[in-house]
């Protein structure tokens, strides 16, 4: 009987949404499962200017979509941070950790939530102004952001 | 000899790490970014809470050093020859029940320290406790992309090789539970999107408080003549748990409270009980499964038939309901169009696995301990007050009730239900200074950690206050108390367990003062980790 209900299944309605399920099952295949950014139907999507200051000092300039978190962001443009947004924006991990200058932080339109802070305390090296990339929208306002990528346990190993 | 080793500490280990501030100056000036590098005792955020700043991890202990000692040298009681260390776990003889691994647990810690090896367990690979909640951090954050989650053998071989034609027809679509690798890693990363966002529950609130309340007016009608729970009271949450699990994972409305012989309901209600009785047998005793099909295994896989064929149904009526509609209305909507059918049907299955009496022992712990503390009660009962004001509940709501979230933390802290969570290491890792080599099942021992004042001040306290401020001086070690676990293979429900907790906890003490009368009750495995005896909960009308 169950394997008539799985035929049946297979039969009918996998056709409609084969597309998804027809996905190679490489891991690295998740990571351009992740960079469908939210924003996809915004053709021509508003740009601004990001930059992403890394623990050694380096700086990452780049262009990001108007709508995309910052998580998006990292991921789209390829952007190599190392081991960065590990769960893919779920909020099951905090390796998205960012620090953000005071006056930026205040100005974020969106406070963390609840599942935010949750993963927030567990945090490598927190601080006041921590939050975690995949949670923050870019809007346009937020233009010529600055934001700090944290050491993480990858580089006190090296 | 080298076993005689006793308590190693590793010589990095350093007291102070835990509840370091050190501030990172070089980053402030690095960046030139105007970083809070002090302490503070406020959230930056919202007043009411405040954020621990201890840098978790020294630098130090991330360093290969030629003092890493051998897997040999990790201390633990050692196996007997032939009988390794199994007959440890026979009745009467042994000295470690099943029943109480949590004390075991406790006096493994004692008696040989914060890393303990258990090896010569009969078709189980070694395995290693870990008591020091900075060396779980370590573990945790040092993750690859597919950790391997080490669970349930007896589902492993229900999944892999009994109905190996249905979970392994499709690629990656066995599931989430025993499955491991980049077959796990794909099905999760469908799944995990639409079920573990901030917001992926919210929708579910309000039906999920009618659940909660039918849960509510059911309890008013079992109360004896003394006004307390029946013996059975246990038995009532799981139906509860059931019935708001059906409501996620099927969309539907089982009727668990008043559900009729030979429906559909109450099979699914028999099978999933089916499943509860057997696992804990066929995973904690003997696996004499492994030989020959026992009545109990024969039983455990018609109840996992039971189980598939029924979300089987109700995947295939979502599917419809997609088509007509257009749009996806819900978890299960959402799943068949974002992954299709398949995957949301086992998605539902795993749901329905775990997902139910973990749920309700949780909130029968919580029950019972918060009888215990009526002063905990009436502030639980200002401050939902507070937010409904006699409204019915609505999304959003239980984010105003810090409170209230604190004390299910703390009595996840306390009493979790699963007292430990566990990797299979997919690599040599140095853990407490040892080499432990790759395939090693390491056990987070969650429950010791987190009743030890070495992670929390006056950790025998119940103290939900502990999760709403922290300051500097109390100790809070963020990864000894883990209930979901953390990382990529964090709890897949976890956004659904907690408003389901949240909900019903909040409806069970607005609705009653909740009183317990009767000998304290101790905590056993069974095999979660639960009180041992009746609830018998004395409830008085508000």
């Amino acid at each position: 009987m169950l394997r008539n209900i799985v035929k049946n299944i297979t039969a009918k309605s996998l056709r409609a949404v084969g597309k998804n399920n027809g996905l190679p099952p490489s891991l690295s295949h998740q990571r351009s499962l992740a960079s469908v950014s939210k924003t996809e139907l915004a053709l021509k999507a508003e740009k601004v200017k990001v930059t992403f200051v890394l623990k050694d000092g380096k700086r990452l300039e780049t262009e990001a979509k108007v709508g995309d978190t910052l998580l998006d962001v990292v991921v789209n443009n390829d952007l190599n941070i190392e081991g960065y947004g590990a769960c893919e924006g779920t909020l099951t991990c905090s390796t998205c950790h960012v620090f953000l200058k005071q006056s930026d932080y205040d100005r974020l339109p969106e406070e963390p939530c609840d599942e935010e802070r949750d993963m927030l305390d567990l945090a490598y090296g927190l601080t006041d102004t921590s939050r975690l990339g995949c949670q923050i929208t870019l809007t346009k306002d937020l233009d010529g952001l600055e934001i700090q990528v944290p050491e993480t346990i990858n580089d006190a190993r090296n | 000899m080298k076993s005689r080793v006793n308590v190693v500490k590793w010589p990095f280990r350093s007291p102070v790490r835990q509840l370091s501030t050190t501030p990172w100056s070089h980053q402030a000036s690095d960046g030139g970014l105007e970083i809070g590098t002090k302490s503070v005792t406020t959230s930056p955020a919202r007043g009411s809470r405040a954020r621990s700043t201890h840098v978790a991890l020294d630098t130090s202990l991330c360093d290969v050093s030629p003092s890493v000692k051998s897997w040999r040298e990790v201390p633990g009681p050692k196996p007997l020859p032939l009988l390794g260390n199994t007959w440890r776990f026979t009745p009467y003889i042994g000295g470690y029940s099943v029943e109480h691994i949590d004390k075991v647990c406790l006096s493994l810690r004692e008696q040989y320290g914060d890393c303990v090896k258990i090896t010569g367990l009969l078709g189980r690979p070694d395995m290693l406790f870990v008591f020091d909640a900075s060396e779980v951090e370590r573990v945790f954050r040092g993750e690859d992309a597919a950790p391997h989650r080490p669970s349930m053998p007896s589902l492993n071989y229900y999944k892999h090789t009994l109905r190996k034609d249905f979970f392994g027809a499709e690629e990656n679509c066995a599931g989430v539970i025993a499955v491991h690798g980049e077959s796990w890693a794909a099905f999760r990363t469908k799944v995990s999107r639409v079920a573990l966002s901030a917001g992926a529950a919210a929708q579910y609130t309000v039906p999920v408080a009618q659940v909660a309340d039918a849960f509510v007016e059911r309890v008013r009608d079992i109360r004896n003549e003394n006004l307390e729970t029946p013996d059975d009271f246990l038995n009532e949450v799981h139906k509860w748990s059931l019935e708001s699990l059906g409501l996620i994972a099927l969309d539907t409305r089982l009727g668990c409270f008043e559900a009729q012989e030979e429906s559909e309901s109450m099979r699914l209600i028999h099978a999933v009980q089916t499943f509860f009785l057997s696992v804990g047998e066929l995973e904690l005793r003997a696996p004499w499964w492994r030989l020959y099909p026992t009545t109990m295994f024969k039983k455990y896989c018609a109840a996992l038939d039971t189980i598939l064929s029924v979300t089987l149904r109700h995947v295939e009526k979502a599917l419809k309901e997609c088509e007509l509609n257009g749009g996806s209305k819900s978890l299960l909507q959402d799943l068949v169009a974002a992954a299709g059918p398949r995957v949301a049907a086992v998605a539902a299955l795993d749901l329905f696995l775990v997902g139910i009496d973990t749920t309700s022992n949780a909130v029968a712990s919580i029950l019972y301990q918060l009888s215990l503390r009526p002063a905990v009660q009436d502030r639980l009962y200002e401050e939902i007050n507070n937010v409904l004001q006699d409204k019915p509940m609505k999304p959003g709501d239980v984010n105003h009730m810090p409170y209230l979230k604190a004390c299910v933390k703390e009595v996840m802290r306390m009493y979790p239900v699963v007292i430990g969570n566990g990797r299979q290491l997919s690599k040599d890792t140095i853990i407490c200074g040892y080499q432990i080599p790759k395939g090693t099942q390491v056990i987070f021992q969650h429950y010791v950690m987190g009743n030890s004042d070495d992670n929390f001040s006056n950790a025998r306290d119940f103290r939900p206050e502990r999760w709403m401020y922290r300051s500097s001086t109390q100790k809070h070690h963020a990864f000894a108390s883990l209930p979901f676990g953390y990382g990529k293979r964090m709890c897949l429900g976890r956004r659904f367990a907690e408003l389901e907790i949240h909900t019903v906890i909040c409806k069970m003490v607005q609705a009653f003062k909740m009183e317990y009368h009767h000998k304290p009750m101790d905590y056993h495995i069974h095999p979660m980790y639960t009180p041992n005896g009746p609830i018998r909960l004395k409830l008085i009308e508000r």
